[in-house]
């Protein structure tokens, strides 16, 4: 085991890993942050997407001793402190994005990555930052949208508005 | 159509909360106390007999709880046709044979222990192509039976196909192949099975089938000997569905035996790769058709016969004939029809129910020629499907009984949007085509219950917990039956809780397949839903001394129609009637079995209480350098009945389009000599963001007497005539016909190669 | 997941000296993307990884005064996916980087493992080819350049010895009129390996007519990535127009070992081929000609 210590959704997080674990494994069975998914442990899916520094990475592949000293947010983290949602959590809420919901966590944080690096994305753009999440619900079609609705996007919180509340 | 509130209304996804933020709980996501991990050593051959199996070195593991073997289970035969076992003892007919399996206390120690086991084959010969496993000298798969065909004769005739072909002007004749393609949930296949100490079993699941699981296990139980032991199915939310989880499978068996054996919770769940080779995929199918029609377009009569790959066992994809039949005998009115099927052995992988249940198959085959046809008799093919078009009242040949019927509609604003007359016929790499469906829209009976339970109780605030027996898989089923109920009680979807996950409280529903969700158990929330206003109204009545007519039920207020001012706040009277002598908690159940009918002896009779209809159209351009196809645009138009939810409904309709692209042009689970040879996503070609094919959905209201709100099924439809579409399309942009999925670009280099010379 | 310790080697002769000392059971690993993958899948086992991502200033791209263009080893496909002087200068290198997996994997994947990875579809070696790349590597025994062409021997192998790292690309001043592309043939839009990879680096003379000089590299179209050089020296002093582009596409197939395989049958690649060829002879004219405008 080895000692690593990282921020991990805006807390520091001290632990002691062992070195083949995957940053995927770490969270899942370790700290238990079941919210980021694995859908085939190779890369090819992009159901565990994590952001690594603000990058979105494959979990699964991701050395955990990579990441030292670095921020990771996982779909747990993507909330306000004060519980609101994040405004594409709200948008792919609002959009009908999500159905059956495996992909949702890696989609969602795909889409941060995007939103944080350019806050007005083409719908190209859009297709091209989201190739790498497979979804075999939805067609991509509510998801795009719900990326694009967020045209001013800011990073604010807005309330939790559940089970179609008015 | 009637004034509505909620229905109608575009309201968010309910589950879609916990799913974006990550708290919606998978089955890779549970845990139990002292939970194992079981994994399954699969066949290293297409077929061999085993010699001999040596486990002792994975039993001296240290972690290892169980190791089983075929010899050492009891020989119970589950599936449809009851070939299947959990773990095979003396041969294995399949490379996704189950051979093992172990139960240790990490993933890791297991995937060791079956790293250990000595597995001794001595290999036979195998047959991997239906119509070689007809043949006398072919291997047979199953000793049990004298022969690799099945004794299921699918077999639809009526009036005289033969007579009608010698009176038709145009005939058309030709052979179509579909091949294997698989669901591809996001979330792979798994199960968590646990017994207390009075051998109960929970199994954590994630079926679309609940109650038909639960009576496998119980039969499954009996014959391990635990005759009195009750079975409770907690589905977990599930990671897709699509058809792929409406049977029971050799792992839910193992994990059932694995924890019996060790009494601890075990569970097991598919990497990636099993989910790719050890799941069944749909049917493929050589389809041998041939139509005709009359001078002015008429069709004359169908013709088509059939073999299916039935691979090494028997599940739903044996039984895809009988859906097949409804487009064969009814998607366009054709008096004459014949079809035959056969379900051969062999030993590729086997079958099950995936999106459409035969239809994509049948349709792919029976809109391609429709094009052909009306080729031959010079008339436009969307003029053609005009002339030929399903209408409300017909009888069709298998006796469905159309009532609603959109059929013309959605042709006509498919062509309008995509317009047609404009632009079809114009060659230059750019085609347009399209393709019509008819699918069950009002359940499908085919099981002896098509039926779905619903219980509601109303607590002392106006809040109302509905126990129905669908299950939700991402189509929105809990969603619609909140939008029903909140519609029929005046209340607002928040005030609506849905329990669908849990068989101890939950009633028997026959599963979510066959597009029945929202119209058999919506009709059943909303029976429930009507006894309890009845009851609610009842109480109101004497409190504001009306007549129950006279009151309405709307925005959590019983009020009196004429003078609205004589109003009482709902949570008021559940109240009254809770805490007076002799109180009563409001409660109803209420039970729905749709008036369809079984097939009988011919495979005739009205399986749904409505028919679904769509017409797709594309546009289409082929770069004829290097046969890549682009879809420039997609139109697709459903007569739905009426849109409870046009959001969740359009989503159905995406998606259904989107994998039904992939079905015409870039999926296929390949398989080589029995083998899996692209069990990933970077070889299998489902579409992806980039890909994403520009959708324009609309929706035909029919309003469907019969239909909960009047609304009809929509969750396989989009997928259905997606495929012929498109073969359309490259057709009028190229002139080329490809007859076998999926379209690659080699073929269509190929044909214009060949057509060249 | 197989178990091995991981090292973190924040130096060259750090890394060196572990990977020495190790042997053959240590393995570098740069962003980890063909390397934990293998590892799952049980076609690597070393008992150590070494991490290469540490390293100081292997990780860059910068263009010297000489105008030779340095890629730093553990320079990420985003990172040149992003980089405006690829997209200018080097397009045959954006087209191919942009499309290289998902942005996940573009995000940690490095054009050194790539290039160490030596499959034949690797996407980022043919614009390298096309460009003329040399690379750099240093090991036990010192440091050594070689020409990018020569340096794989066949499916997963390469010239490289065991304990050399990978540290950089140079690629060499490109001539006036000089442009390229690089078509990744694939089924669907995203996520894929080639059916074949095709790239081409032309430099016109200044008739803006005549070839003067032109790379052509071919991925999936051998064991390994190659250069169809009879086709590049056919076309060099001749006009590129169509014709010239078919000759040149006839002759490029006919260098080529293709195979069939389950992403593509060989007379398919084959054909496609020529049909890249002359897409990628006009692309490339359109980008030095438009340049030039």
């Amino acid at each position: 085991m080895q000692k690593i210590v990282f921020q991990l959704n805006g807390h520091s997080v001290e632990a002691l890993v062992e070195p083949h674990w995957t940053l995927l494994e770490f969270l899942r069975d370790h700290l238990e942050l079941t919210g980021t998914k694995e859908g085939c442990g190779g890369g090819e899916c992009g159901a565990c997407t994590v952001l690594v520094d603000k990058k979105a990475v494959n979990s699964c592949l991701f050395p955990v001793l990579e990441t030292e000293g670095c921020e990771i947010i996982t779909i747990e983290g993507l909330m306000t402190p004060e519980g609101g949602l994040h405004p594409l959590q709200q948008a792919f809420i609002n959009h009908g994005a999500v159905q059956c919901g495996f992909c949702s966590p890696g989609m969602l944080l795909s889409a941060k990555a995007l939103l944080d690096e350019n806050p007005h994305p083409t719908e190209e753009e859009i297709r091209l930052a989201l190739a790498g999440n497979f979804c075999r619900c939805t067609g991509y079609t509510q998801i795009i949208e719900a990326v694009q609705s967020l045209g001013a996007y800011e990073v604010k919180e807005v309330s939790v508005m559940p089970r179609g509340e008015e | 159509m009637e004034e509505l509130q909620i229905v109608g209304q575009r309201i968010p996804k309910i589950d879609a909360l916990d799913k974006v933020t990550g708290r919606a709980k998978y089955i890779q996501d549970l845990k139990l106390p002292g939970m194992l991990y079981g994994k399954i050593l699969y066949s290293k051959y297409a077929h061999a007999q085993i010699v001999h199996i040596d486990t002792s070195k994975a039993e001296k593991l240290t972690g290892v709880r169980a190791v089983l073997t075929g010899d050492q289970i009891p020989a119970l035969k589950f599936g449809f046709y009851k070939d299947n076992t959990a773990l095979k003892a003396g041969k294995v007919r399949s490379y996704r044979d189950e051979v093992a399996a172990v139960a240790a206390v990490d993933p890791e120690i297991a995937q060791e222990a079956l790293n250990l086991i000595e597995v001794t084959y001595n290999p036979l010969p195998a047959v991997f192509d239906p119509e070689e496993a007809m043949q006398k000298e072919a291997p047979l798969i199953h000793e049990g039976h004298k022969t690799n065909v099945l004794k299921i004769p699918w077999k639809l005739i009526s009036g005289d196909v033969e007579e009608a072909r010698s009176q038709s002007d145009f005939v058309a004749q030709d052979r179509f192949k579909v091949t294997w393609v698989t669901h591809c949930c996001m979330g792979t296949s798994g199960c968590i099975a646990d017994f207390d100490l009075r051998n109960n079993l929970t199994m954590y699941s994630t079926t679309q089938i609940p109650s038909l699981a639960q009576k496998d296990y119980l039969e499954f139980l009996k014959g391990m000997g635990l005759n009195d032991s009750r079975v409770r199915i907690v589905q977990t939310s599930i990671g897709g569905g699509f058809g792929s989880k409406l049977d029971t499978y050799a792992f839910e068996y193992l994990a059932i035996l694995l924890s019996h054996k060790t009494r601890q919770p075990v569970r097991i769940v598919f990497d990636r790769k099993e989910e790719f080779f050890a799941t069944s995929t749909r049917q493929p199918a050589v389809i041998d058709i041939s139509q005709g029609c009359t001078k002015d377009g008429k069709l004359t009569f169908r013709d088509i016969s059939m073999i299916l790959d039935n691979g090494a066992y028997t599940s739903w994809g044996a039984t895809t004939p009988s859906v097949m039949m409804m487009p064969i005998s009814s998607l366009y009115k054709v008096p004459n029809v014949r079809y035959t099927a056969k379900c051969v052995y062999t030993n590729n992988t086997y079958s099950q129910a995936m999106r459409g249940y035969g239809n994509p198959q049948a349709t792919f085959a029976i809109e391609s020629q429709i094009d052909m046809l009306a080729e031959q008799a010079g008339i436009d093919p969307f003029e053609f499907r005009l002339i030929n078009s399903n209408q409300p009242g017909e009888v069709t040949p298998q006796r469905l009984k159309i009532t609603t019927c959109g059929m013309k509609e959605c042709l006509e604003s498919v062509a309008r949007e995509l317009h047609w007359k404009e632009k079809r016929g114009q060659g230059k790499k750019r085609g347009l085509g399209m393709a019509s469906l008819i699918h069950v829209g009002g359940g499908a009976r085919v099981y002896k219950s098509d039926g779905c339970g619903t219980m509601i109780k109303m607590d002392d605030f106006g809040r109302v917990d509905v126990f129905t027996g669908a299950t939700e898989i991402g189509q929105g089923s809990d969603t619609v039956i909140t939008q029903i109920v909140a519609e029929e009680l005046g209340l607002r979807p928040s005030d609506v809780n849905i329990i669908n996950n849990d068989t101890d409280v939950c009633p028997w529903d026959v599963g979510v397949h066959a597009s029945r969700t929202t119209f058999v158990a919506g009709n059943s929330a909303r029976g429930a839903a009507r006894k309890i206003k009845e009851q609610i109204l009842g109480f109101a009545a004497q409190e504001l001394d009306a007549l129950v007519g006279e009151l309405t039920l709307q925005d959590r207020m019983v009020f009196v129609k004429e003078n609205p001012e004589r109003s009482l706040p709902l949570e008021k009277i559940l109240r009254k009637a809770h805490y007076s002598n002799q109180g009563k908690m409001i409660m109803a159940d209420y039970f729905y079995d749709p008036v369809n009918e079984n097939l009988d002896r011919e495979f005739k009779g009205n399986m749904s209480m409505t028919y679904a209809y769509g017409a797709h159209g594309v546009e289409v351009e082929v770069d004829e350098e290097t046969g890549k196809v682009k879809i420039l645009n997609y139109v697709a138009a459903h007569d739905v009945g009426r849109a409870i939810n046009p959001m969740l409904l359009e989503g159905q309709v995406y998606g259904g389009i989107t994998m039904g692209v992939g079905y015409a042009l870039t999926e296929q689970l390949i398989l080589h000599k029995g083998e899996v040879m692209n069990p990933n996503f970077r070889d299998y070609k489902m579409l992806t963001c980039k890909d994403r094919v520009p959708i324009k959905a609309i929706v035909v209201e029919t309003d469907d007497p019969d239909g909960p709100f009047g609304a009809k099924g929509i969750g396989e439809p989009g997928c259905v005539p997606t495929a012929p579409a498109i073969a359309n399309a490259i057709y009028d942009a190229i002139g080329i016909r490809i007859k076998d999925l999926p379209i690659t670009p080699e073929k269509i280099v190929a044909a214009l190669k060949q057509k060249k010379t | 997941m197989h178990s091995f310790e991981y090292l973190k080697p924040t130096s060259l002769d750090e890394a060196i000296s572990l990977i020495e000392s190790h042997g053959e059971t240590a393995k570098f690993i740069a962003g980890g993307t063909d390397v934990i993958t293998k590892i799952k899948e049980k076609k690597m086992s070393p008992h150590y990884l070494i991490s290469l991502r540490h390293l100081p200033d292997l990780a860059g791209i910068q263009r010297d005064s000489e105008g030779i263009l340095h890629l730093g080893a553990l320079t990420t496909h985003r990172m040149l996916e992003r980089s405006a002087l690829i997209q200018k200068h080097y397009p045959a290198l954006f087209d191919a980087v942009q499309n290289i997996g998902s942005v996940q994997v573009r995000n940690v994947a490095t054009i050194g493992g790539n290039i160490c990875n030596a499959v034949p579809s690797a996407d980022g070696v043919i614009p390298l080819l096309t460009l003329g790349a040399h690379l750099t590597l240093v090991g036990p025994k010192g440091k050594r350049s070689l020409p990018l062409k020569s340096f794989f021997l066949g499916p997963g192998q390469t010239l490289m010895d065991h304990g050399e790292i990978l540290t950089e690309f140079f690629i060499p001043p490109l001539l006036p009129q000089t442009s390229g592309a690089y078509i990744k043939h694939t089924r669907r839009e995203a996520m894929e390996l080639p059916i074949l990879g095709v790239g081409m680096g032309l430099s016109l003379a200044d008739d803006l007519k005549t070839c003067l000089k032109v790379r052509i590299g071919l991925g999936v179209a051998a064991p390994t990535p190659i250069r169809a050089l009879q086709a590049e020296e056919y076309l060099t002093g001749k006009e590129v127009n169509t014709e010239t582009l078919t000759e040149v596409g006839r002759l490029a197939a006919k260098e080529t070992r293709m195979r069939d395989s389950i992403r593509g049958q060989a007379w398919y690649r084959r054909e496609m081929v020529g049909v890249l060829i002359n897409r990628l002879g006009m692309i490339s004219l359109e980008r030095i000609t438009g340049t030039k405008k």
